[in-house]
């Protein structure tokens, strides 16, 4: 059973990452936008991702469980360093770099905020709540705390700008604290003051925000500027039809009419050249591995393992379901990747890790 | 408990991704992949070559010759300073000049631009032998209409010009397209679904920014049919010039069997400016010229013919038997009706019919048209093809009035008088007629009751036309008809004969002069309407000159056309 579980992740990871980058070939193929190397530097990164992945899978989580909180202390520290002095790029202040490799800590939040709110979570003891001192001291370190934790890399990325992976870790949050015991009046109130709160938050949206957000309601506002992009990917998912135009030759793909096609809008390409067969296998194995990942929630035996795997699978349906949603005009464009096929170092090397956990999870559970 | 409720959700969203993926893909499929393909070809239309139009000798009215154009393509345009200071410089053209034409014209990379039109071949020499140096130049061989008769043929053949916007909306289901050429009056607009070559074009495959990057097909443009017209060209410049410096018009029919030999108007316009986009300046003088250059008026003009309704007048007299051709009326110079004195142009005495025909006595007609009445003049004027089309196969011709009771009760609501009576039997009096279909009644009358119908084509693309080869009886008496051909033919004959001046030697010539008052302070219209016979064929023939004073100035104008036409050997 626990051997299963592994292949199963290790499988379907493999599997996801092969139509990644054969679709990656295809998007950079002989054109002069998107250059052919970025599929070999993807390729290397899958090459010493799954390596790295081997290893994860190796070591006892709870090491991680005591760096979480120097992890993240790390991670706030670079937030802070790429709003000083970080790379533009795109319009954005996203990238620093390392010895000559450019990251994006933004990315890396992912996995500390997992961590360090798997670490929180497990360590609270469940109280009955009585009174009102009780009440209120449990509103305090059950939801403020973590909030707080949240918000202070979700802010700094915000700033970057990068509205959908702060919106991100806000829904790792929402998850994680989900799955905590925490009584379900709090959560949701919780939810009623963000939503109160949207209009506000209107007003802090940078120009452009506003205009993908008003162009994801009616993308024919502006069909050359920010409606052009939803509206070639609707184009380009859509003319694959059943059986697709066959690899190299999607037009919209070829043709340039696809912005950042090797990046968020990886999947057009593939509904492009591939399908509705192509788009659904894809679909159909992200599903069968957040499925699996979510069955180790069930098994593993310790908190911190259940409330990791939870935010893991929490960020992984976030990140396809907006990102698929997004390139078919059911999300507004917020500049989400698609886990292990999207072109980035960062974002792929992040998941693999991730996928890495995920094993190392599925392994130790029977070891207490 | 709560992972359950995260696997279920977790679900629900799966779901809804792959039942949009199966709408988008599936279902919408096939809207989305038309989107596709409309991104990506592009048509460049490839304009087809207009047939030629040839008078009846087989002498070209309407060619193509070859011209040259400049054209810059933007895809691969890199040196584009140097290009157009080098362009400049062997063109002869202001560099800035050229620059914005560029950029007002080009409207997608890989279409050139024309940034000049029908060059020198000199130059076209130079820019072949520098082409190297400029990838993106290219020097276009095409094609431009040409008239070599220029001015004399313009009112029968028309132009051609970029289609406007009115005929865009009009023919838009007739497959032109924006960038068509049409015919624009004249043969070259009746005949256009003929003359116009099938349009071909070049369907390409464009990148996001129209670059092209592959050829996808190639449609062939076909060149339009020819046309052989029944005009002689001879005829149609002896009669161009006969009427240089006057206003008017020259029709010359075959009486025979409807054959429009000749047809001008004056002043006439060169339909040679038309197709040069340059001379833009004098195609709007033309268009706000006050004498109307581009106003056909041998089918268009509307004018009272005067005198020459004399003759349907006496036609109908004597076919309803009202009169003889003996009949004799006193003429004092005028004639009394209702206390006015309606004026003759000379105290002409004793006439009967011919006499009348021959002098043109007013007097003699208003008695006439008092005992025929104004209902029985209409009714013989409808039946001599006056006041209705003459079906003409030239666009935009006129109908022209003939008044009578009825009409003026219906539109203006008044009473018809004795008086209009004695007016619409001079030919005055609200009643107006075109050219042409003096030409046709004056056939008419001089075939003995047989009326053709006038026409232009003679072939398309070398099949005879014979749709417009049919006769038809008038109802009118032919002894009739024939004694206003003596009284017509006296005119000419007699030495007292209103035309004289057209007793020519060896050929038989009759008609009826006019002289029709117009209103205000401006000279009188000048007709001549008749009909000669010769040795090679008969015509009916008209002179008309807009305020040309008296009838003798159109007579001598025909005296000209016809001798020339005898030199020629036409007649």
């Amino acid at each position: 059973m626990k051997r299963d579980l592994a292949k199963k992740i290790w499988t379907y990871t493999v599997m996801i990452v092969v139509i990644g980058l054969v679709a990656l070939y295809s998007a950079s193929y002989e054109n002069a936008r998107v250059p052919q190397n970025i599929f070999y530097d993807q390729l290397f990164c899958a090459l010493v991702g799954f390596v790295i992945m081997y290893f994860l899978g190796k070591v006892d989580y709870r090491k991680f469980y005591d760096g979480a909180y120097i992890f993240y202390a790390v991670n706030i520290l670079l937030l802070v360093f790429v709003l000083v002095g970080g790379r533009h790029a795109l319009g954005a202040r996203r990238w620093i770099e390392i010895g000559g490799i450019s990251f994006q800590p933004s990315e890396l939040t992912k996995l500390s905020l997992i961590l360090i709110l798997g670490a929180y979570f497990s360590d609270r003891r469940p109280k009955l709540p009585y009174g009102f001192f009780s009440r209120t001291q449990m509103i305090f370190w059950d939801l403020l705390i973590p909030l707080t934790i949240t918000v202070v890399p979700m802010f700094l990325i915000f700033k970057q700008p990068d509205l959908g992976t702060a919106l991100l870790l806000f829904g790792i949050f929402l998850v994680m604290l989900f799955a905590t015991a925490l009584e379900y009046r709090y959560i949701f109130g919780l939810l009623g003051v963000c939503l109160a709160a949207v209009p506000f938050a209107w007003n802090i949206l940078k120009p452009y925000q506003k205009d993908r957000l008003l162009v994801f309601l009616n993308p024919n506002i502006d069909p050359l500027g920010a409606g052009y992009t939803i509206i070639q990917s609707k184009i380009a998912i859509g003319s694959g039809q059943i059986f697709g135009k066959g690899w190299l030759s999607g037009t919209q793909n070829q043709l340039n009419f696809l912005p950042e096609r090797h990046t968020d809008f990886i999947f057009s390409v593939i509904g492009e050249e591939w399908g509705v067969i192509g788009a659904l296998c894809l679909v159909t194995l992200y599903f069968l591995l957040i499925y699996a990942s979510l069955n180790i929630a069930n098994q593993v035996k310790d908190k911190f393992g259940v409330f990791v795997t939870v935010g893991i699978v929490a960020i992984l349906t976030l990140q396809v379901v907006i990102n698929v949603g997004m390139v078919m005009g059911l999300f507004p464009i917020v500049g989400l990747t698609l886990p292990f096929v999207s072109y980035g170092r960062s974002s792929f090397l992040i998941f693999i890790i991730m996928m890495g956990f995920l094993l190392n999870l599925s392994k130790r559970r029977t070891i207490f | 408990m709560r992972i359950k409720i995260i696997r279920i959700i977790i679900i629900g969203l799966f779901v809804l991704i792959v039942a949009d993926l199966i709408y988008v893909q599936v279902i919408r499929g096939q809207y989305f992949y038309h989107l596709s393909a409309n991104n990506r070809i592009r048509i460049v239309p490839l304009e087809g070559w207009r047939g030629r139009i040839e008078d009846r000798h087989g002498n070209i009215l309407a060619d193509r010759r070859v011209a040259y154009d400049v054209m810059v393509a933007p895809q691969g345009l890199h040196d584009r300073q140097g290009l157009f200071r080098f362009l400049a410089k062997v063109l002869d053209i202001d560099q800035k000049k050229l620059e914005k034409k560029y950029a007002q014209k080009k409207y997608a990379l890989f279409a050139p631009v024309v940034v000049a039109e029908d060059i020198d071949r000199d130059k076209v020499i130079i820019l072949e032998e520098s082409k190297y140096l400029y990838p993106s130049l290219i020097v276009q061989e095409g094609f431009r209409r040409s008239y070599p008769l220029g001015k004399n043929s313009s009112h029968v053949l028309g132009y051609v010009g970029k289609i406007n916007r009115v005929r865009k909306k009009r023919f838009k289901e007739y497959g032109y397209s924006p960038q068509n050429i049409i015919g624009y009056s004249g043969v070259e607009e009746y005949y256009d679904a003929y003359l116009k070559g099938g349009e071909g074009g070049i369907q390409i495959e464009v990148n996001s920014r129209g670059q092209q990057v592959r050829l996808l097909s190639l449609k062939e443009p076909t060149t339009g049919q020819d046309i052989s017209l029944t005009i002689d060209s001879d005829v149609q410049q002896i009669a161009s010039e006969a009427l240089e410096g006057e206003t008017g018009a020259i029709v010359v029919m075959d009486m025979d069997n409807g054959e429009i030999l000749g047809l001008t108007s004056a002043p006439s316009y060169d339909p040679n400016i038309f197709i040069d986009a340059a001379k833009q300046k004098r195609i709007s003088i033309l268009f706000n010229n006050p004498s109307a250059p581009m106003l056909n008026r041998a089918i268009k003009g509307l004018y009272p013919p005067g005198s020459v309704f004399k003759v349907p007048v006496a036609i109908g007299a004597l076919d309803a038997g009202k009169i003889t051709p003996h009949t004799t009326y006193n003429c004092k110079g005028y004639y009394e009706l209702g206390g006015t004195k309606f004026r003759c142009a000379h105290t002409h005495g004793p006439e009967n019919l011919i006499e009348s025909l021959a002098h043109s006595c007013n007097v003699y007609y208003y008695r006439l048209g008092l005992i025929l009445g104004a209902d029985m003049i209409q009714q013989y004027a409808r039946q001599l093809g006056l006041g209705s089309l003459t079906y003409i196969d030239l666009p935009y011709e006129e109908s022209g009035v003939v008044p009578g009771r009825r009409q003026r009760s219906l539109r203006r609501r008044e009473r018809w008088y004795a008086g209009d009576t004695l007016n619409l039997s001079i030919g005055q009096g609200g009643l107006l007629v075109t050219p042409l279909q003096l030409v046709r009644m004056m056939a008419t009358v001089a075939n003995s009751g047989l009326e053709v119908q006038p026409h232009v084509i003679k072939a398309i693309g070398g099949t005879a036309v014979e749709q417009y080869d049919f006769k038809r009886n008038v109802k009118i008496k032919k002894e009739v008809l024939e004694t206003v051909q003596k009284g017509m033919r006296a005119a000419v004959t007699n030495f007292s004969g209103t035309a004289h001046v057209l007793d020519l030697e060896e050929l038989y010539v009759a008609g009826k002069t006019g002289t029709a008052q117009t209103s205000g302070e401006k000279l009188s219209h000048a007709w001549f309407v008749g009909y000669a016979k010769g040795e090679e064929r008969n015509i009916a023939f008209c002179v008309f000159l807009e305020h040309g004073d008296s009838s003798h100035n159109a007579c001598l104008v025909a005296r000209q056309l016809l001798l020339g036409m005898q030199a020629k050997e036409i007649l």
